[in-house]
């Protein structure tokens, strides 16, 4: 078994001021079954943060304690220096953290705009009789709403498909509709669950170019599960492992690389 | 035309009211709703007319004063939108089911409270609810602006953002909330606007009806409603308006037309008792061969224009 | 209240509890089996209460299309009873057959069976109506056999007469739940409902024919409310064929106090509800049906999981 980290004692220096998330101590319990195990690290503005791990590691488990999809059994969550462990997701997503989900979770029987048009339900203002009675202030509103998915879904390729319902959508524009949607959200913070699930190696090479632009387009801070070793090296400023719910490394990708514990952990599952 | 204005004003006025109760069921089912509640909110106002006309507010003119007739729906809507939020927030906190049972159970209570309270008229109700109009057809000149605003209102809400929440909540609840959708607030909003139109429905249909007791609005009614929002389609609000139409009058041009003798007699006799039968049926047969369903997904597809959804230039 | 009448109504409370727990199991089981309720089971009370009617030599009266009829037999009670619930359990096996499987085999939202079991549940009363037309039929008076019209609980100086047909109602839903906690908690069968109940799919792997205990549960659940539309039925008497709609309603009340899909909450919610509903002052009886719906809100409100349910996690 791995010994679990739990100091950030190889991280490079940090002020509070540029951690963006910080992961203290979190642990998430089903009945007996531990999945996320007294976890904690920091996410810097603007670093592109890999989580890796073994099929079942809570990595996903993880992701959903943090944006509120599950409670935590244990420890906290802060944001930008707000506590944000017991916040409903809605409330987490409106302070600018979005997500992806591994098994792609789009509004199948909607169109592709009007997934990316509903992301940005948090920024709308107009109510439901100025809507209904077509005034100009929620007219305007509607436009803006429609030019801004659009333009997200151009930005995925997709903007000649605004049209067409998600669920005709191959697994792979899916995926890529998903992101539009989150990029809606105008988050600070974007978490995507396994991005290059079904891609091929040009695929994966262009979704870590593209990756790496959305960050500096929209000055994001991402963080990434995936499960394509290769990828997240390239890709990542920094890497969490875990296996087993615990936290067993931490640090840039060539000190990931060759930690022993991580081949075990790797080699074990594979 | 006179004569067929009498013989079939009733079930004119009939067809269109239904139509707006469909919509009540319609609107929460948006949300991904299966509310039964909308004959209990449509039993209220039906009260709320009976007790407000016939011992409350007096007028001198030969009949009821249409003004009153607006007001009277006007409070029961209000006095729906209230109720609503008292048994919607702590049933849509929770799982769908509870929504159902926690509605059922909301009818029930309202049928043993209209039985038993004096101001209710007990078992027997209450007669004799004044008439703003002579003949029925002529109810139509609320009945019909009534439904066409609704359908207007359900048509613009699936257009604009707050109804596209809605929708994004029947889809997929959990996408919607991670998306910043507040699922409970939304739901809420949603079975409160369907309870709205019950109340304002049933406050009409007291004046119609004439007399009002603890035999409308009763679980039979919910399920019948069901069937006229499944059977028209749940693919746009014009399904709800269709089957609530055509449910209502199918039975009876049946019947007129066994009486008649073209059809058989024991099949106008069976509409005129089995109608509840039929629905029945018609709601096996729909959930079980409807090929997604109808409250889950293909509550949309092609048929609503996709134009609009062009940016504007 | 004196003590004497603190009694009866203690006794009269268990008496109706005890068949409200019956009831309630019957939902309970397919709750438990599939997550979904059976909005039909009232409808399976009705028609139990009929059967035994029937197989006691009843007769129809003279509306509906079955005026006058009745069938050649009349049966004890005991048998009439066994009978009528037997036929109701198949008419659950039917009803699953039709309106449950279609789509489950397709994989459909399982709010989906609750419509078409709603549509059941609107079919069949009418369907009896415009069978049996909608009289009040009565059971004959000595229904039970011998047994004389009150039984004394007290003793000769204070007397605490209870009507025979409560006790009666109480020891058959004793019985009956006694079987069915021995069924379902030690037997072959029972371990094998549990772990269908509990993971199907792993069940299935393990070589259980889900679809054959699906089928068994249904029939049980139907058996339940058949026993318990008879002793209803029986002991005051079946006023129409919407007079299983009510029960069939509060049941579910008592199924979400005691828990969604929990047996032994079905059990105890049932006797709860049973006892509220005793204690009404008899000056607000009329409001005696709306009790078991004040205790659903109620719940709702406090505790949704109800006295034993357990907090079900979603699947994200």
């Amino acid at each position: 078994m791995n010994e679990a980290i739990t100091e950030t004692v190889a991280e490079p220096a940090q002020t509070d001021e540029t951690v963006i998330l910080k992961v203290n101590q979190v642990s998430r319990r089903f009945g007996g079954l531990v999945a996320v195990n007294n976890v904690s690290f920091s996410v810097q503005e603007g670093e592109i943060f890999g989580l890796i791990g073994p099929n079942g590691a809570g990595k996903t488990t993880l992701f959903n304690v943090i944006t509120g999809l599950i409670p935590a059994s244990s420890g906290n969550l802060i944001y930008k220096g707000e506590n944000i462990t017991r916040r409903s997701p809605h409330r987490i997503a409106s302070k600018g953290i979005a997500r992806t989900f591994q098994n792609i979770r789009l509004f199948g029987n909607l169109t592709a705009l009007e997934n990316v048009m509903i992301a940005r339900h948090v920024h709308g203002r107009a109510g439901i009789l100025s809507g209904v009675f077509g005034l100009p202030a929620a007219r305007n509103e509607e436009r803006a709403t429609q030019q801004r998915a659009l333009e997200l879904l151009n930005l995925v390729g997709l903007g000649n498909r605004a049209d067409e319902n998600a669920r005709n959508f191959a697994y792979g524009d899916q995926r890529r509709v998903e992101i539009a949607r989150a990029l809606a959200l105008d988050p600070t913070l974007l978490l995507l669950d396994e991005p290059a699930a079904g891609m091929n190696s040009n695929e994966k090479a262009d979704l870590s170019q593209f990756i790496r632009e959305l960050r500096h387009r929209f000055n994001l801070t991402i963080v990434l599960i995936e499960h394509h070793v290769p990828l997240v090296m390239g890709l990542c400023d920094r890497i969490a492992v875990l296996d087993f719910g615990l936290l067993i490394a931490l640090g840039d990708p060539a000190k990931v690389q060759n930690d022993p514990g991580v081949i075990e952990a790797y080699l074990g599952a594979e | 035309m006179a004569e067929f204005f009498a013989t079939y004003g009733f079930l004119i006025v009939s067809m269109v009211l239904a139509a707006v109760l469909a919509l009540s069921l319609y609107v929460p089912l948006m949300a991904g709703q299966l509310s039964l509640a909308s004959p209990g909110f449509y039993a209220l106002g039906g009260y709320i007319t009976a007790v407000m006309s016939t011992k409350m507010l007096t007028y001198d003119s030969e009949t009821f004063p249409i003004p009153f007739v607006l007001l009277e729906m006007l409070v029961a809507g209000l006095a729906c939108g209230v109720l609503a939020l008292i048994v919607g927030i702590p049933a849509l906190r929770l799982r769908g089911i509870y929504l159902a049972l926690a509605t059922i159970a909301f009818v029930e209570i309202v049928r043993v409270l209209a039985l038993n309270l004096e101001i209710t008229g007990g078992a027997i109700g209450i007669f004799g609810i004044p008439q703003p109009f002579n003949t029925q057809i002529e109810y139509l000149w609320v009945a019909g602006p009534l439904l066409l605003i609704t359908m207007l209102f359900v048509y613009r809400l699936e257009r604009i953002r707050a109804g596209r929440a809605f929708l994004a909540i029947r889809e997929d609840e959990l996408a919607a909330d991670a998306m910043g959708i507040d699922p409970t607030t939304n739901k809420v909003l949603a079975f409160t606007m369907g309870a709205i139109l019950a109340g304002v429905v049933g406050a009409l249909s007291a004046h119609f009806i004439n007399t009002w007791n603890a035999r409308q609005g009763t679980f039979d009614a919910s399920i019948a409603l069901l069937a006229f929002v499944l059977i028209g389609g749940s693919r746009t609000f014009l399904g709800p308006v269709v089957g609530g139409m055509a449910l209502t009058a199918l039975p009876e041009i049946l019947r007129t037309l066994s009486g008649a003798g073209s059809l058989p007699a024991w099949l106008g006799e069976f509409m005129k008792d089995g109608r509840f039968i039929i629905f029945g049926v018609l709601l096996v047969i729909g959930t079980v061969f409807l090929p997604h369903g109808f409250i889950g997904p293909n509550l949309f597809s092609g048929s609503r224009g996709r134009k609009e959804s062009r940016p504007l230039p | 209240m004196t003590f004497t009448q603190f009694l009866q109504q203690l006794l009269n409370g268990l008496s109706i509890g005890s068949v409200y727990a019956i009831f309630a199991l019957g939902y309970t089981l397919v709750f438990s089996i599939l997550g979904v309720i059976n909005f039909a089971h009232g409808a399976v009370f009705t028609l139990g209460a009929y059967f035994t009617y029937t197989l006691m030599g009843g007769v129809f009266s003279f509306n509906g299309l079955l005026a006058n009829a009745s069938v050649p037999v009349e049966l004890p009670f005991a048998l009439a009873l066994i009978m009528g619930a037997l036929l109701a359990g198949l008419m659950g096996v039917l009803i699953e057959r039709v309106a449950f499987r279609p789509l489950r085999k397709r994989g459909a939202d399982p709010l989906l069976s609750l419509v078409s079991s709603l549509g059941i549940a609107i079919m069949i009363p009418n369907l009896i109506q415009y069978l049996v037309g909608a009289e009040i039929y009565t059971f004959p008076a000595s229904a039970y056999g011998g047994l004389p019209a009150a039984i004394n609980f007290g003793t000769i100086e204070n007397p605490v007469p209870v009507r025979s047909t409560q006790v009666v109602i109480f020891a058959v839903s004793v019985v009956i739940l006694v079987i069915l906690t021995y069924l379902i908690g030690y037997t072959r069968f029972g371990k094998a409902l549990r772990a269908v109940a509990e993971d199907a799919t792993t069940a299935s792997l393990l070589g259980i024919n889900t679809d054959r205990y699906i089928l068994l549960t249904f029939f049980l659940s139907g058996f339940l409310g058949g026993v318990a539309g008879t002793l209803v039925g029986s002991s005051v008497s079946i006023a129409g064929p919407y007079f299983g709609l009510a029960f069939g309603l509060k049941g579910l009340a008592v199924i979400v106090l005691g828990g969604l899909g929990s047996i032994p909450g079905a059990v105890v919610a049932g006797l709860v509800i049973g006892l509220a509903e005793a204690f009404v002052p008899s000056q607000y009886s009329g409001y005696k049906d709306a009790v078991a719906f004040a205790i659903l809100f109620i719940v709702l409100l406090v505790r949704p999981r109800g006295l034993f349910g357990r907090t079900l996690l979603q699947k994200v």
